[in-house]
């Protein structure tokens, strides 16, 4: 994404202006724009005129126009594309020659304008569909916090994006995955019944045809959805329990030189990273990023980092559970005793729509970071964030045991003792 | 002429609609007096009418019904088929009505159990490298089931490779890759015949990598036979933690299965020490009780699979050894005392589908086992889930052509009009009438194992029911439990810790292939259908019963 202009003041207020390029900013720009900023971006309206002899006109005209945001949408059209068990029927277009895959991602914000222009009237309601190159200017209604605009920070440093491929494949089923910084998208769901082996030769014939037609749907897929001869593509990961990924990558070996597909063969040679899991879904991602051959090439990497964090943090839940909390009320009394060494926190978290929630939230990361600690946030569109969002979105790794009934206990008293002070001031007054 | 006999039909089965209706609400007056209401399948009106529906052959749409129940009538219409004509060159019709077919099964059974021939399924379970696939191979030439020259073929195969100790295995690892590496690593299936019994055997896979599909063959199974390997060290690194030696165990054990034969393998490793040998049983022993084993259905015997040793006889001089100090019963013996469980005949038919294939001619094969009720030729069944129907063709139990299967068989169907995409591995075929239940959440009690990293609310896991593995989370935790009378312990813990009960409420995640829903029922309903594993990258974590679907 590119800043174009930014006028923040000490106090939060002002505005920040930017141009997104490509889906990953689509999902920046979701998570930085809330309900009731304004958002001024260009768009396409069709505009009704009557003239005096009463005849409608109508006309499509390109405006620019400022709402008050009532709602936002975003889809990434990779993960809705789902399942279509016989591949080859879909598009043959050939991202690998087209360089950079196409935006598929869409951002939809709705509100009523509040910038009048001779067009359209004040409060009249507007869908803006947000797209790349175009400008998006973001105010915010309760002014930028510290995560808003260290997230505009983020999605402004250039290059950044390592892309991976992953394909988490089992016998007869696979996933195409597309991993960026801040978003993992499954391009395409293979699934091919294979006969398995019975016992007679019959069911192993017929479990090796079907194990090879599989290798060769796989293959076709491997070219349509994976762009591997992009030079920001740094790693493709081929996942699997047991040795399928082995078979897959021999199979691809020797259909790229059967095709002498020269691009392809030194695709595969520098990039293909081979890591075993332990099941075919593609909820082993995290495994895959917390694997040893991927954090040595990639740990700088975010998604890497989150993989990692979250596995210190169920790893801690094993060993010493007083030092891994959990749930938002929880983890705020960790804070407060500033027991916190490193805080997960759910990107989804500070999209809440009340505002009021978003602020302990952004209470809670400055309190962490105050203290020194680490804050790591996970973005929902990865593997291992959805995985957080299920453990309520928030976790804390603390840098000292404590007790959570003892801490709750403590609480009661505290607050018994306030009660009975305020009681005490009332009958004293 | 056709006309005639047309209306000969049609008379006959008006006359037989008639009757079975009438049939059928006295049975539902009789079973709805008798059930408590504890099941509410039995005691619901809809499961006897789908049982009843499944009788429905063909029929005229008037049927003259003066004291009947009309609804039921119309019910039982509803399946009149309009669509078999059309269908009936390649759909055979039912030879049986239901309640003559289950009388017929009845008396089967029991003729079997007189003559003394009953059929079982047998899951040999065990570390990798035990010596499974090779005391099955073994077993099955000895008992004549593998001929002299697909034995002389896999030997000569075996030893060009320069694996010639795998040629017993390869009688029962077919694939070109199982071969290549040595190891099993799907289920195999074969069938063979003791004096008394008629035994189905799943090969399992012992590497850790291949435990689905394990999973996959213990949930056909009736009995296990473990097999461990006793030469030094091999047992020890079986049998500690994290071994297959334990995890299949517990994994059958929660499946259902309840008898078990050890079979200490190998034992001409260690010159057919008694020691050793008695060592191996005494550190089993406590184990198995633990995992739920009864002492008296745990069964234990010395063998040496590659030389063919106390299979089936203790003649030749390999058996020296081992006659001086071993007189106990030969593991064939064993086999033959192993007593079928009880099967469920009466209640509506379930087969989860665990391997789908092109079968001969044009149609489409899936087998599976018939976990509950009967099944024939020409019924119609509907795949779960989805809203597909199939007329099944022909039965194969034990590659012998039947007209029929009672609960227990592990069978192949040939289906007819059905679209094979519709099949995938896991649906469940069951009656039209009485689908199985499709659950997307659920309440489980679960026993958990020796785990690492505790269960906290929200846990990703995989669920395994049947041959079907899906992800799930682990959305709530509703209660620990007291592990022996089952009381409430502490209500919404925060974690559950290892080796501890626990009610807990399960999620199947959405997955773009499979939606999420799948075919499960409660335990109390169907004992075989509600049974789950959980599992957590590649290790068990627990074990369950399915309590209620919640949607």
């Amino acid at each position: 994404m590119k800043l174009v202009n930014r006028h923040i003041d000490k106090h939060g207020t002002g505005h920040v202006t930017l141009r997104p390029e490509d889906d990953e900013d689509m999902w920046h720009l979701y998570n930085l724009i809330q309900d009731g900023d304004s958002v001024r971006a260009p768009a396409i309206r069709r505009v009704q005129k009557v003239s005096s002899t009463g005849s409608v006109d109508s006309q499509r005209l390109r405006l620019n126009l400022t709402l008050k945001v009532t709602r936002v949408d975003f889809s990434s059209s990779g993960s809705s594309s789902t399942a279509a068990p016989a591949a080859g029927s879909d598009d043959a277009a050939d991202p690998s020659s087209a360089g950079q895959p196409d935006s598929t991602a869409a951002l939809h914000i709705s509100g009523p304008i509040i910038v009048e222009n001779q067009h359209v009237r004040l409060g009249a309601f507007h869908t803006l569909d947000i797209e790349v190159q175009r400008d998006v200017r973001i105010e915010k209604y309760e002014g930028w916090d510290s995560v808003a605009i260290a997230r505009v920070d983020e999605s402004i440093v250039p290059g950044k994006g390592a892309e991976v491929a992953a394909l988490v494949c089992g016998e007869g089923t696979a996933a195409f995955c597309l991993l960026s910084q801040h978003m993992t998208l499954v391009t395409h769901r293979l699934s091919l019944p294979i006969p398995r082996k019975s016992g007679s030769s019959s069911g192993a014939t017929q479990h090796e045809k079907g194990l090879n037609k599989f290798y060769g749907t796989l293959f076709d897929s491997f070219m349509r959805h994976v762009p591997f001869a992009n030079v920001g593509l740094k790693a493709i990961v081929i996942a699997s329990p047991g040795w399928v990924r082995d078979s897959v990558y021999d199979y691809m070996v020797a259909e790229a030189s059967r095709r002498g597909d020269k691009v392809l063969q030194k695709a595969l040679k520098d990039k293909v990273i081979k890591v075993h899991i332990s099941s075919p879904h593609v909820h082993s991602l995290v495994e895959v990023l917390k694997s040893p051959e991927i954090v040595s090439q990639l740990k700088e990497t975010k998604f890497a980092r989150e993989g990692i964090v979250l596995d210190k943090f169920f790893k801690m839940l094993g060993t010493d559970e007083m030092r891994a909390w959990y749930g938002p009320d929880h983890v705020v009394l960790a804070a407060d005793r500033g027991a916190i060494g490193t805080l997960l926190i759910s990107d989804d978290l500070f999209r809440a729509s009340n505002p009021e929630t978003r602020k302990k939230y952004v209470a809670v990361v400055e309190a962490v970071q105050q203290k020194g600690g680490e804050v790591v946030i996970f973005s929902t569109m990865h593997e291992s964030g959805q995985q957080l969002n299920q453990l309520t979105g928030i976790a804390a790794i603390l840098t000292f045991p404590l007790d959570i009934e003892v801490v709750e206990a403590e609480e009661r008293e505290e607050a018994e003792r306030i009660r009975l002070a305020k009681e005490g001031e009332a009958d004293g007054g | 002429m056709i006309a005639n006999i047309f209306i000969h039909y049609f008379i006959c089965s008006a006359a037989r609609e008639r009757e079975k209706a009438q049939k059928l609400l006295a049975q539902r007056q009789l079973t709805e007096a008798k059930a408590p209401a504890s099941s509410s399948r039995a005691a619901s009106p809809m499961g006897n009418l789908a049982r009843g529906g499944k009788k429905a052959t063909p029929a005229p749409k008037s049927v003259p019904a003066a004291n009947l129940d009309q609804r039921q009538l119309d019910l039982a219409g509803l399946n009149l088929v309009d669509k078999e004509p059309s269908k009936a060159e390649e759909a055979p019709n039912m030879t049986f009505a239901h309640d003559k077919l289950l009388e017929e099964v009845k008396k089967t059974i029991e003729a079997q159990e007189a003559e003394g021939k009953q059929r079982l399924s047998l899951v040999v379970i065990g570390h990798v490298d035990a010596g499974k696939s090779t005391l099955m191979g073994r077993l099955l030439y000895e008992l004549g089931r593998m001929d002299e020259r697909t034995r002389l073929a896999n030997e000569r195969n075996s030893i060009k490779v320069g694996k010639s100790s795998f040629s017993w295995a390869w009688g029962l690892d077919g694939t070109t890759e199982e071969r290549e590496r040595g190891i099993t690593m799907d289920v195999a299936l074969e069938s063979f015949a003791t004096t008394k019994r008629q035994i189905t055997v799943l090969d399992a896979p012992g590497h850790r990598e291949f435990i689905p599909n394990m999973i996959s063959g213990a949930s056909r199974a009736d009995c296990a036979l473990l097999v461990v390997d006793a030469s030094n060290g091999e047992f020890e690194a079986g049998f500690q933690r994290g071994g297959q030696t334990r995890e299949h165990l517990v994994l059958a054990r929660s499946l259902g299965v309840a008898q078990v034969i050890v079979a200490v393998n190998k034992l001409d490793q260690v010159e057919w020490n008694n020691d050793r040998y008695d060592d191996i049983c005494t550190l089993l022993r406590p184990f198995l009780v633990q995992s739920g084993f009864h002492p008296s259905k745990t069964t234990f015997v010395p063998i040496g699979a590659m030389l063919g040793v106390n299979l089936v006889g203790r003649e030749g001089d390999d058996a020296k050894q081992l006659a001086q100090w071993y007189k106990g019963p030969t593991l064939v013996d064993l086999l033959d005392k192993l007593e079928p469980p009880q099967r469920d005949i009466a209640t509506p038919v379930r087969i989860p589908i665990s391997n789908i294939f092109k079968g001969q001619g044009s149609g489409t094969s899936v087998s599976g086992r018939l976990l509950s009720g009967v099944v024939q030729v020409g019924e119609r069944l509907r795949v779960q889930p989805g809203d597909e129907t199939a007329v099944v063709k022909s039965i194969e139990v034990e590659e012998e052509n039947v007209p029929w299967a009672a609960a227990g068989s592990n069978l192949t169907l040939a289906l007819v009009s059905v679209d094979p995409i519709q099949l995938t591995i896991g649906s469940v075929l069951c009656p039209l009438l009485d689908p199985v239940p499709l659950a997307s959440t659920f309440t489980a009690r679960i026993l958990i194992f020796d785990i690492q990293v505790p269960i906290i609310s929200g846990a990703m896991v995989e669920l395994f029911h049947h041959s079907r593995d899906v992800p799930a989370t682990i959305s709530k935790l509703i209660a620990t439990l007291d592990r022996t009378s089952g009381k409430v312990v502490k209500s919404n813990p925060r974690v559950l810790a290892k080796v501890s009960s626990a009610e807990v409420q399960i999620t199947i995640r959405p997955t773009g292939s499979s939606g999420r829903s799948i075919p499960m029922e409660p335990y109390a309903v169907n004992k075989a259908m509600g049974r789950i594993l959980i599992r957590r990258e590649g290790e068990t974590i627990a074990a369950g019963i399915v309590m209620d679907i919640l949607g």
